[in-house]
């Protein structure tokens, strides 16, 4: 079956159609059913034109420009975001591949979309609050995880206050959600070293106060997850003064030191990776050094007992018998 | 999802409270996972919950999104209808449309044990019935730029009505990577289901597509035949090399009888043919099949409730199994059929990786698809290990040689973590002529070779250490490789650029 028979559309006709169709979707009068026919079989020709089929190659880089032109004036991209929810099941998914496949286009170095969305930075904050819904958080889920994949992209969400949604969209009840926000959350954090770290650094107490709320949250992937996350941050060399600010504080020590007595073995490891941070520290502060000193036998014991099946793991025996050993000597400062 | 506008009387979603469903039988079970048949209150519907424990999950969570993912995004009658899924305490739960037929492998197995089915085990037209309904989802999932990666009679599920439905896609997958890579309960994953592997896939030095799919689709219809895989018999290093060297297996290539088979028509066999071409390219696709004149002999989903359902066993029945199963005794699913290379998934565990949760039974160890086993055919198979010089009944005697279970685990050519099983016969192997053998059946790269044999015989010497050291000795050895891509930041926990051998009891 040629799609693109006698009546092969123009990019223009095609976005053109698009549009009408999703306006009536979106206006939801009784001609709703017409609209999402249309929606669906507009927005699958799109698709074929930027991926091809089985019988068709992709369309030539001409009529992929003039398509993308298209969806810029007339700002469909948007339109469609907006609309995610009305679409049916197939549609949303090539609403998603299309995004993607105009939003990784290039010319020479420049990535037009991406400069498109800069100055429509409603796109982004529309999919980020995707995540409300559930029928098409993971959709919205995929084409941010493309979008934070560009560093002015990431830097226009991770500098919202919309950003601050994440804390609440990595809790949510259902599993497949969650964990698509998180990843996000952790594309967003962790992809562009130095945005990251900058952001970080300029956000501490606002983005740390609510990062405790993971690690004491009710839903064990939260906290190992937020944990493991926290480990890395961490221990990325570009966040260095990030670091050197968490291991001061003994409220983080004291967390971490009852996440290593926790009863999953995957938190207690992830755990023991922060924790180490804190006593490898060569200035620690007096509150700090006060609370290892407290503990000074316990840890030792615990430490000795800690995880020894962990036989084949040689770094992390070394870094356990480099810990016990720095707890063994630990003496009271003078100051 | 969510009930469509339409209804009338508006259906709530599905819950992700725990307390919302009702637990029932078991219906399945696997190492990391249980599967029980379950009712969902506030839709006073049927469903089936698998029940994954996340603290034996010690690689990314990202994975297992992955494969939940890839299951959300199919929206199709015949591919397992995922409805939601949460968290409950360290368990994640699936919730998932509940199929009473049970799988393809349970009825055949079911019938083979019931009736002879030295002819063949199913009529083409019950043959030709199935077939085309898993090649309808092939279709959708290749569509949706997904391979399935371990079709296969035991991954096929029947509903009561005959509906057909692709399951486990990718979860294989997951099961595969998604183990302990620090602690040493880790065993017994294997690379996929050998006698189903497309040979491409098997030599895993470039990068294979959908039209692997199309050669386990091939191998499922000789099971749908025969009852089993075509080299079920042998063991796993054996298999790839019959694959890899043989001309691709026909209808009866594992026939004890020349004329065992002959019911089975011309087209029936061209369309094995077809689908068992060792280059990928020359294999038909799901589409391609689908107009294949054999299927013209498929029937509907009526039919089926009358060839296959109703003489499967009942829900009870398998789920009565379940529970009584011992461990010992308990075969496994796939060796039965495969002779061997099963995920881990169906595979046993031992006792100190049973959930702490006592609401599961005891004898949990037992794979997710094996609840109908030929006891007939038990002999063989029944064993831990798979090996021919094993003896069938009994243990190992003083004079036996002992037998050591190996796992090594590295990441093949798409960076996949694999994990290649073998022995090693203590007085009859060498380390380097295991290593040999492993490079020959183009399971490692010849450049790793001596690195393997170095540390296989380290890890055998320091097992075989008197006395034993305190908490026994070790049995794990990680290891660089040499043929590592240096372009990779090597990593030693992530197995990249680095190998992992270790000793499964």
């Amino acid at each position: 079956m040629p799609l693109f028979g006698k009546s092969q559309k123009s990019p223009a006709e095609l976005v053109r159609s698009l549009k009408d169709a999703v306006t009536a979707l979106e206006r939801g009068d009784k001609k709703a059913e017409k609209a999402q026919e249309d929606v669906s079989k507009n927005l699958l020709l799109i698709k074929n034109m930027l991926y091809g089929t089985s019988d068709a190659e992709p369309q030539t880089d001409i009529i992929v420009a003039q398509l993308a032109q298209e969806l810029y004036n007339t700002n469909l991209l948007l339109l469609l975001i907006q609309n995610l929810n009305r679409i049916d099941f197939e549609g949303k998914k090539d609403v998603a591949q299309v995004f993607n496949n105009v939003l990784r286009r290039q010319i020479g170095t420049r990535s037009p979309t991406v400069e498109y969305i800069c100055t429509k930075p409603e796109i982004l904050f529309t999919l980020m609050s995707g995540y409300e819904h559930q029928e098409i958080a993971s959709n919205c889920g995929t084409m941010l995880r493309e979008c934070a994949r560009y560093e002015a992209l990431a830097k226009i969400m991770l500098y919202s206050d919309d950003f601050y949604n994440f804390f609440r969209y990595v809790e949510v009840s259902t599993f497949d959600i969650a964990s698509d926000a998180f990843s996000t959350f952790k594309e967003l954090l962790t992809r562009h070293k130095i945005l990251c770290a900058e952001f970080l650094e300029a956000n501490y107490d606002k983005v740390f106060g609510h990062y405790q709320r993971l690690l004491n949250s009710e839903n064990y992937v939260t906290r190992r997850q937020s944990l493991k996350l926290l480990g890395e941050l961490l221990l990325d060399r570009h966040n260095f003064s990030i670091m050197t600010r968490y291991i001061t504080n003994p409220d983080n020590l004291k967390l971490m030191m009852n996440m290593l007595k926790e009863k999953s073995r995957n938190i207690q490891f992830e755990a023991f990776h922060v924790f180490k941070v804190f006593v490898a520290n060569p200035n620690k502060p007096k509150p700090i050094l006060d609370i290892l000193l407290r503990n000074q036998d316990k840890l030792v014991d615990f430490l000795t007992k800690f995880h020894t099946d962990r036989c084949e793991d040689e770094q992390f025996n070394d870094e356990k018998a480099y810990l016990i050993k720095q707890i063994k000597e630990l003496k009271p400062s003078e100051h | 999802m969510a009930a469509p506008a339409a209804t009338s009387a508006p259906v709530p979603p599905w819950s992700n409270s725990q307390d919302d469903y009702e637990l029932h039988d078991v219906i399945g079970m696997g190492a990391t996972a249980v599967v029980f048949r379950a009712f969902c209150k506030p839709r006073q519907e049927k469903c089936a919950i698998k029940r994954i424990n996340l603290e034996k999950w010690n690689t990314s969570m990202e994975e297992l999104l992955k494969e939940i993912q890839a299951m959300s995004s199919c929206n199709h009658e015949n591919v397992v209808t995922y409805y939601t899924s949460f968290v409950v305490h360290d368990e994640l739960w699936l919730v998932l449309k509940l199929l009473e037929g049970g799988s393809l492998l349970d009825v055949i197995k079911h019938k083979m044990k019931v009736t002879n089915c030295k002819n063949g085990v199913f009529d083409e037209a019950t043959i030709a019935t199935v077939l085309k309904e898993v090649l309808k989802g092939l279709e959708y999932f290749h569509s949706n730029g997904q391979i399935h990666r371990d079709i296969k009679a035991g991954n096929i599920l029947l509903g009561e009505d005959g509906t057909v439905q692709i399951a486990d896609f990718g979860v294989s997958a997951w099961l595969a990577t998604g183990r302990d890579m620090s602690r040493q309960k880790v065993r017994h994953t294997f690379v996929g289901t050998p006698c189903w592997m497309a040979p491409e896939v098997m030599e895993q030095d470039h990068g294979y597509d959908f039209k692997a799919d199309i050669w386990s689709f091939g191998i499922t219809a000789i099971e749908m035949a025969t009852g089993t895989a075509p080299y079920h018999k042998y063991p796993p290093m054996k298999v790839l090399m019959l694959t890899l060297q043989k001309d691709p297996p026909t209808l009866d290539t594992g026939a004890e009888d020349k004329e065992q088979y002959k019911a089975y028509g011309k087209t029936f066999r061209k369309m094995i043919i077809d689908c068992l071409q060792k280059d990928p390219t020359k294999r038909p696709t799901a589409t391609e099949l689908l107009k294949h004149p054999f299927y013209k002999k498929a029937k509907d989903r009526k039919y089926l409730t009358h060839t296959l359902v109703a003489i499967g066993p009942s829900l009870e029945t398998r789920a009565h199994k379940a529970s009584k199963r011992q461990p010992g005794t308990s075969g496994r699913l796939h060796r039965t059929v495969t002779g061997e290379w099963v995920w881990s998934e169906e595979e046993e565990e031992r006792a100190e990786d049973q959930p702490a949760s006592d609401e599961e039974p005891a004898d949990e160890h037992r794979p997710m698809n094996e609840l109908q086993r030929a006891d007939s055919s038990a002999s063989e198979d029944e064993k831990d290990d798979h090996f021919e010089q094993r003896p069938v009944s009994g243990g190992l005697s003083e004079d036996m040689p002992e037998v050591i279970n190996l796992v090594l685990r590295m990441r093949n050519a798409r960076r996949e973590l694999n994990d290649i099983r073998f022995e090693y016969i203590t007085g009859k192997d060498t380390a380097e002529g295991i290593a040999a053998e492993l490079v020959g059946a183009g399971l490692v790269d010849g450049a790793d070779s001596a690195a393997i044999a170095a540390n296989l015989d380290k890890l055998i010497a320091s097992y075989h250490v008197e006395p034993k050291p305190e908490g026994g000795p070790c049995k794990a050895v990680t290891f660089h490789l040499n043929s590592a891509d240096p372009s990779q930041p090597f990593d030693d926990k992530a197995l990249i650029g680095f190998a992992q051998i270790s000793i499964v009891d």
